[in-house]
């Protein structure tokens, strides 16, 4: 057992003792772990499934050859883990995207509604975030490009908010993604900056002030219908908490990596959708460097995107037309160009947390970037075998340059039990998970 | 006391019967037993459901639920299951439209009821405006926050998906700091809300007591109590005792205020107040004016009088065109003109190098229907028109000899030539685009939007197992969509939806992906006839029109449960479609006329009352 997973248990232990912050001896366990490089975890979600022909990789373990769609990923062959066989159990049945695409991240049943009773589960990231997200200035960032997809897919039954969200806080609160670059970096600026301890002052007194009125509201409304302002409560709280360690001595003790500067803010309106995709990857990148977060996730685009991919040669269609390909040649060869082409905004990445130094490592060293999709075959919405992709050492504990086969159906609950193991912030189980997913930490 | 008001309001629904269209309730038990019994039957049925719950016709109104359910997973496709033999289309459709009219009538029985409307936050839109409203501010907040999903009826005011979150927590600080910033160095909305300053034996506490008892009335859309500025007071002194001037400590105390639950919540219980501001975001999407407060302040807003004067006045507001163009967006789906369904670029450049000619494609269906709603038209007009919303580059985009007076690019409203094909949404390039590939057109995607939009009845998605179209490659194949889609229509287990989809379609096919008129595609003749399942033929835009016109009850009533949904601001029950019948049937009483359709919503008991608390949805 590693000393910095035993600096987290204690820590949970004193949060679930009720012990205030600000103890001196929590300086100093805050302090030590800010010696060592902190490990990362990102996801990025690609939408429509893949072209299940060139996907999966020839042969196993560390002699395996990468497939036509995986070859951007030739100069990280051996900081990957390609990932064959795994599915979410949860997400069979239901309809064709959103119960695959949605719990991605949860491996839960979502519940089928337009809406009134939505249900999911806490996903991998938020699962994360909630135990050790206050150790950086933002618990956690959720970036996409395409805004929350439209109105009730009547066909179906279902809300299509559930196609727009990976992260999620708890089983009724999907969180919203930044899509606009130069927003997003202000958020992490301003984050790091932190604030006066005259301005937290302030807004300490001001959201006590607005959360008075809460319990007063909340008073007079009964249960059934009290759930947003409960929500508004808790939000609030944790807002004003976030506020009092930006200005704490706690927080003090947090520093940026590399500092962020407000002029290198991207800009607002990317020219393309490949532009705004890199920038906003970018920015994950930024927030990892600088550790103003440890935790981030990533939409390419909501399930069934059909966004234009004219832009790429050889490709006339858009990006869920040509998943459902009814193994027609010219809809599998464009859907394939499409694939590839986010495992090269994957790569372009992983290339870019490669070349941050961090001591003797780099950031891509300390980070795991989990790359995929909730279908494979996008055409029969197959929620097997789903291509799966890990990326970055985890800090020497992911054991990195395999492609491993599972028995069909190997629950992808047990990588995110390894993967939590990894990030620190360990579980017993995670949704239907059986136990960690072997072969993917070092022993 | 709600009850016997209610009792006055409220009429019987025409009684609908369990018999429909010569299906029984008898009927209804054998087709379930044909289809469904092998599995739910016996001592553990499957999923914990057995028909014998549901075996007499009493059920349907002792447990609703069930039946709801299943008539929902059969609609969807989901009963019975993929490896079951699938019931006869027209025997699946029979039954549910059975069931449909069947549950209505049960549930009915006792009248329309209030259903519950939680307390729900304003949305991304409702929140900028009401802002700008407040302040009397020209900027826009809208960027500021995340963009909310669509719940209930499909769309983005629904309660249930309006989620409060951390990001949008601190989106809510930010932009009250942004907007107070803005309003304080502003001459008008700095005067509006500085009613007092200190000075002239005034003091400081006394002009800030001033301001707040003027503004948080205001903000807080009811009367506020002494206690509650005392609250703010409180506030307002903290920030002085942290060394804030008297300006920065009012603006800090308002940016509370604008963060306060009571300013970004819509209150759940329903008083005159909460009547006035559900009144003004439903047709203004923003708080109340002060002629609002006023008459609710003399309780005179449950008055049907007073309701049929305000509606005319309120939609002749030009805020009214933005609960328009929200409820036209996303009841005909064209939002999604900004992102999945843009036109291509390279087929169509003028979409992103002429901004105008883009948002008269944009904008027309919400002006046309906005119109509708000034001039207190017919709803039918929705399906055809002899006059239109057009300018002059929309005019020339059409490929047709329409004549648009005047030099500018404003908006018309003008007489269509005689057979013209443009009149109703179905003339209107945004509907046919949004129906349409970015690149080409798709009968099935235009037929489906019909059957969705128009009509309410969306398809169920395809089965997984059914080859798509262009899989059958060989020497003989198919070459154009027509012959791939009447070879798709052979397959029985395609036939049963596309022969219902498709020939609304093909109707359409004079028009091409962005609404432009073809008599070619390709070199090739366009051929826009289809037979519909009942034998109509259907040959072209207006052919396609005079059918929808056979099922105007069909349409109204789902415009009027689209409606309704928007208006509540949540997902319509059960029970909230007895309302939905009486609106229909008062609007059938006065010629579909446009505004009888928003009074009679805004006088109906869901959209009135709250039902009381505990009652069940």
């Amino acid at each position: 057992v590693s000393t910095r997973r035993t600096g987290i248990s204690r820590r949970t232990l004193l949060r679930g003792a009720g012990v205030g912050l600000g103890l001196p001896w929590l300086e100093a366990i805050a302090q030590s772990p800010a010696q060592r490089n902190p490990v990362r975890m990102a996801m990025l979600y690609m939408p429509n499934g893949v072209n299940t022909a060139h996907w999966y990789p020839k042969g196993e373990g560390r002699d395996f050859e990468l497939s036509t769609t995986l070859e951007p990923l030739a100069e990280f062959k051996n900081q990957i883990l390609v990932l064959s066989n795994l599915w979410n159990a949860g997400a069979k049945g239901g309809d064709g995207h959103y119960c695959k695409e949605s719990a991605i991240l949860t491996c839960a049943t979502i519940k089928k509604t337009p809406g009134v009773d939505i249900g999911n589960a806490t996903s991998l990231d938020q699962a994360a975030a909630q135990r050790v997200g206050d150790r950086t200035p933002l618990p956690s960032i959720e970036l996409g490009v395409a805004p929350v997809a439209v109105g009730v897919d009547l066909a179906v039954g279902y809300t299509r908010v559930y196609g727009s969200h990976i992260s999620w806080a708890n089983a009724s609160t999907p969180l919203p993604r930044e899509l606009n670059p130069r927003v997003a970096y202000q958020r992490l600026y301003r984050a790091g900056a932190g604030q006066s301890s005259d301005t937290a002052k302030l807004d300490t007194l001001l959201l006590d002030r607005v959360l008075g009125d809460a319990k007063r509201l909340r008073g007079e409304i009964g249960a059934e219908d009290g759930k947003r302002l409960d929500e508004y409560l808790s939000v609030m709280r944790s807002l004003e908490q976030r506020v009092q360690r930006s200005a704490s001595g706690e927080r003090r003790n947090w520093k940026a990596r590399v500092a962020l500067l407000p002029e290198n803010a991207p800009t607002e309106q990317p020219a393309s959708h490949e532009e705004h995709c890199q920038l906003m990857l970018d920015l994950i990148a930024t927030a990892f460097q600088s550790d103003t977060t440890r935790i981030a996730t990533f939409m390419f685009g909501n399930a069934v995107s059909n966004v234009s991919f004219r832009f790429l040669e050889g490709v006339t269609m858009g990006h869920h037309d040509t998943s459902h390909h009814g193994k027609a040649e010219d809809k599998l060869r464009q859907y394939q160009i499409i694939n590839r082409w986010h495992v090269e905004q994957y790569a372009r990445l992983l290339r870019k947390l490669g070349s941050m130094k961090e001591g003797d490592s780099t950031v891509l060293d300390n980070s795991m970037i989990l790359f995929g999709s909730a279908l494979s075959d996008g055409d029969s919405h197959s929620p097997h075998k789903l291509p799966i992709v890990v990326g970055g050492g985890g800090g020497g504990r992911v054991d990195t340059g395999q492609h491993r086969r599972y028995t069909e159906d190997t629950p992808l609950a047990n990588l995110y039990v390894s993967l939590l193991d990894a990030f620190g912030t360990p579980v017993e189980r995670f949704a239907d998970s059986t136990g960690p997913l072997a072969g993917v930490l070092r022993g | 006391m709600i009850r016997a008001r209610l009792a006055l309001l409220v009429s019987l629904p025409v009684a609908l019967g369990a018999q429909t269209g010569g299906f029984s309730f008898d009927d209804a038990q054998r087709f379930l037993r044909a289809n469904c019994q092998a599995c739910h039957q016996g001592t553990s049925p499957a999923g914990g459901f057995a028909l014998r719950d549901i075996a007499t016709a009493d059920t349907m109104r002792t447990r609703p639920e069930r039946w709801n359910k299943l008539a929902l997973r059969v609609r969807h496709g989901e009963m019975p299951p993929k490896a079951a033999a699938a019931p006869p289309a027209a025997e699946r459709e029979r039954f549910l439209e059975w069931a449909d009219s069947a549950l209505r009538a049960a549930v009915c029985s006792a009248g329309a009821t209030p259903g519950r409307t939680p307390v729900r936050r304003l949305n991304r839109d409702e929140y900028a405006a009401t802002v700008r409203d407040l302040l009397d501010l020209q900027t826009d907040l809208t960027s500021f926050l995340p963009a909310d999903g669509a719940g209930g009826e499909g769309f983005d005011n629904a309660g249930e998906t309006l989620f409060l979150t951390p990001l949008l927590a601190e989106k809510y600080l930010d932009a009250a700091k942004f907007a107070l910033d803005a309003a304080f160095k502003e001459f008008k909305p700095r005067a509006r809300i500085l009613v007092a300053r200190p000075g002239d034996g005034v003091t400081a506490e006394q002009a800030a007591h001033a301001i707040l008892s003027a503004f948080l009335p205001r903000a807080f859309r009811g009367p506020v109590h002494e206690a509650d500025i005392a609250e703010y007071m409180s506030l307002f002194r903290s920030a002085q005792k942290q060394g804030l001037e008297f300006e920065s400590a009012v603006q800090y105390t308002l940016r509370a205020v604008l963060v306060s639950p009571r300013f970004l919540f819509l209150a759940e219980r329903m008083d005159e107040y909460a009547l006035a501001s559900r009144l003004s975001y439903f047709l203004w999407g923003s708080m109340p004016d002060e002629l609002l407060f006023d008459i609710a302040s003399m309780g005179k807003l449950h008055d049907p009088q007073v309701v049929r004067a305000l509606v005319p006045r309120m939609l002749r507001r030009e805020q009214s065109l933005d609960f328009v163009k929200r409820f036209v967006d996303q009841w005909l789906r064209t939002r999604q003109l900004e992102t999945d369904k843009a036109p291509d670029a390279k087929l169509f450049p003028a979409w992103t190098t002429d901004a105008e000619i883009q948002s008269d494609i944009r904008l027309q269906p919400a002006l046309f229907f906005h119109e509708i709603l000034k001039r207190d038209l017919s709803l039918l007009d929705l399906i055809d028109s002899s006059q239109t919303v057009l300018t002059r580059k929309l005019a020339k985009h059409f490929g047709e000899p329409l004549q648009v007076t005047g030099a500018d690019q404003q908006p018309r409203w003008l007489d269509l030539p005689k057979g013209s094909t443009r009149g109703g949404l179905l003339g209107m390039p945004a509907v046919l685009a949004v129906g349409s590939y970015p690149y080409r057109t798709s009968p099935v995607l235009r037929g489906a939007w019909i059957l969705e939009a128009m009509l309410g009845t969306p398809p169920p998605p395809p089965p997984a197992d059914v080859p798509a179209l262009e899989k059958q490659a060989s020497a003989d194949a198919p070459k154009t969509v027509r012959e791939m889609l009447t070879q798709h229509r052979a397959n029985p287990a395609c036939a049963s939806c596309h022969s219902r989809i498709d020939p609304l379609g093909f109707a359409l096919e004079n028009y091409d992906f962005i609404g432009r008129w073809r008599d070619q595609d390709n070199g090739k003749a366009i051929d826009n006839r289809g037979e519909l399942p009942d034998g109509t033929i259907v040959e072209g835009p207006q052919s396609l029109k005079n059918a929808l016109l056979e099922r105007k009850d069909q349409f109204v009533r789902n415009l009027t449960s689209r409606m309704l949904g928007y208006a509540l601001g949540r997902g319509l029950t059960a029970q909230d479609s007895c309302a939905v019948d009486q609106i229909v049937s008062g609007l059938k009483e006065n010629d579909y006329r446009a505004q009888k359709l928003i009074e009679l919503i805004i006088s109906s008991a869901p959209f009135q009352y709250q039902a009381p608390q505990g009652a069940k949805k």
